[in-house]
């Protein structure tokens, strides 16, 4: 991205409280097109609160914008894929197909007509997610896992320019997950998808993520995963949590410099 | 048979009663599956203060609940967004408050008698053209909502936080949703009563929802449940003169049984 050229999503002194009580505070940062983002950080932190104030389904202070414009004038949704942590559905006994939940990815229409183009399109991101084999059967008959891939399949439905993910993997069993990031690899390093995502399995996504953001309740890190794995410093400024997290990427071998051994950056 | 429908009143009664049934399985299906089933109880309770106050100046009670109703139900919502109060204790509370104030006013009014009873245990052969038309206009308003914004209704319904980012505008839907439901209630309480509003709300979405495979089956069927019910309920308290409100929702509790047993044990798979 040149210089001057607005960020895929843009955030000054971004806060939020929930009862008084502070969840974010004053927190800023740019995120680039083709970014690949693990935001990581301890439970309570604020993780899954940023991402809502990000996409405004919780209404925070500060300043926040998507494709160069503020969040309240954005209207580009289909720019963006969202996959929440939780689904509100997971347990509903909604009498959906897992096509039809795809289906609400697109851009919305009036009527209740399908047209052939939606369902190609639909279908072309079943297959992404291999869910194509159960679009015809109701979605609250899948098992979690296999309606977290549904779910994933309704956010790139639209072909999203930027993915917002909250812990996408942790419904999937481990053939699954490395199927998913991989997929979320390809996106963005083949078709310039911009990735945010919370996770806290480093390990395997380690290999794809190009920027670490620690957030707990401030934006404690922000930068490349170089920068993260090989500042002793800031491993001890971060504590624990992070120290966990360096090891599991060099444990999973995925140092970007080749490390295999956690203990050679904290001397 | 012949001769129960060579009556003006029952054909009125038939008409409004279908046209009340269809409107309140319709939203109920959205309501049930947004888990708000009470709050077509909460308002029903809110009527009371509507029709005791409308008998009290002497005006239509139908007229006078509707803005009461529709007032009544935007407080739930408020106090459930802005205080952050669980939905059902909002529900509970404005609740409480429409049910005091109606009993209050009865009280100061010295008393309705049989005009209130009416209203508490229905009398769908009372049924007024215009009460009719009202009820035509509602189904109509109803059905080119569906119509028209089927997605984003199903979408707020399923998955409402990502519904907001598909630019759906949740609040909407939801206002619109709450407030056709009041007029709905308001029209419901002369067909079962005030007592009774809330199963034609329930009852029918709740079967179809046991034995549909489609959302646009449970819509079909709910009605389908909801416009029977009242044909069978009138046509045996016709019958058996017993009361029509009450008949209406004993045989919804019949087509309710019938669907939990067809879902139990699989009649379709042969």
């Amino acid at each position: 991205m040149g210089a001057g050229m607005p960020g895929v999503i843009e955030a000054q002194h971004v806060q939020f409280a929930y009862a008084r009580v502070p969840v974010l505070q004053d927190i800023s940062f740019q995120i680039e097109a083709g970014d690949y983002v693990g935001l990581i950080g301890p439970n309570g932190g604020g993780k899954t609160t940023l991402l809502k104030v990000l996409l405004g389904l919780e209404r925070g202070s500060g300043n926040v914008r998507l494709f160069g414009k503020p969040l309240s004038e954005f209207a580009d949704w289909q720019k963006i894929g969202y996959l929440a942590q939780k689904s509100p559905v997971a347990q509903s006994r909604f009498p959906i197909s897992a096509e039809e939940v795809v289906l609400m990815g697109l851009p919305l229409r009036k009527g209740t007509s399908i047209s052939r183009a939606e369902l190609k399109q639909v279908h072309q991101a079943m297959q992404q997610t291999r869910t194509r084999d159960y679009a015809g059967r109701i979605f609250h008959d899948l098992s979690i896992g296999q309606q977290q891939r549904v779910l994933l399949a309704r956010a790139l439905v639209s072909r999203p320019e930027l993915l917002i993910l909250d812990e996408p993997s942790t419904a999937l069993d481990a053939k699954s997950r490395e199927m998913f990031f991989d997929l979320l690899g390809e996106l963005n390093s083949r078709h310039g998808v911009t990735i945010l995502l919370i996770t806290h399995d480093t390990g395997e996504v380690g290999r794809h993520i190009s920027k670490f953001m620690y957030v707990d309740k401030k934006l404690v890190f922000f930068g490349t995963k170089e920068e993260f794995c090989h500042s002793p410093q800031m491993a001890k400024q971060l504590g624990p949590f992070a120290q966990h997290t360096i090891d599991h990427l060099h444990n999973g071998g995925h140092c970007p410099l080749g490390c295999t051994c956690a203990e050679a950056h904290h001397d | 048979m012949i001769e129960f429908l060579s009556y003006g009143f029952v054909q009125r009664g038939l008409v409004a009663g279908s046209l009340v049934a269809a409107s309140c399985a319709l939203l109920g299906v959205f309501l049930v599956l947004k888990r708000l089933s009470l709050l077509g109880d909460g308002m029903s309770h809110v009527c009371l203060t509507g029709v005791a106050a409308a008998l009290w100046i002497g005006m239509g009670p139908v007229y006078v609940s509707i803005p009461v109703v529709m007032v009544a139900s935007l407080g739930i919502m408020k106090l459930a967004q802005k205080f952050r109060i669980y939905g059902d204790a909002a529900i509970g509370i404005v609740s409480a408050a429409g049910l005091s104030l109606g009993l209050l006013i009865t009280a100061l009014a010295g008393g309705f008698n049989t005009d209130l009873l009416g209203y508490l245990f229905g009398s769908i052969l009372t049924v007024t053209r215009t009460e009719t038309a009202l009820c035509a206009v509602l189904l109509l308003i109803i059905l080119a909502g569906l119509f028209t914004f089927y997605r984003a209704l199903t979408a707020t319904c399923f998955d409402e936080p990502f519904a907001r980012t598909r630019g759906i505008s949740t609040q909407a839907v939801n206002t619109v949703l709450v407030l056709v439901t009041s007029v709905a209630v308001v029209l419901a309480f002369k067909v079962v009563g005030i007592f009774l509003i809330s199963a034609l709300l329930i009852i029918p979405p709740v079967s179809a929802l046991l034995v549909s495979r489609t959302f646009k089956q449970v819509l079909w069927l709910a009605v389908c449940f909801g416009v029977t019910s009242v044909w069978v309920g009138i046509y045996l308290s016709f019958v058996f003169d017993i009361p029509s409100g009450a008949t209406i929702i004993l045989v919804n509790l019949a087509f309710l049984a019938g669907s939990y047993a067809w879902s139990k044990w699989g009649f379709w798979h042969g």
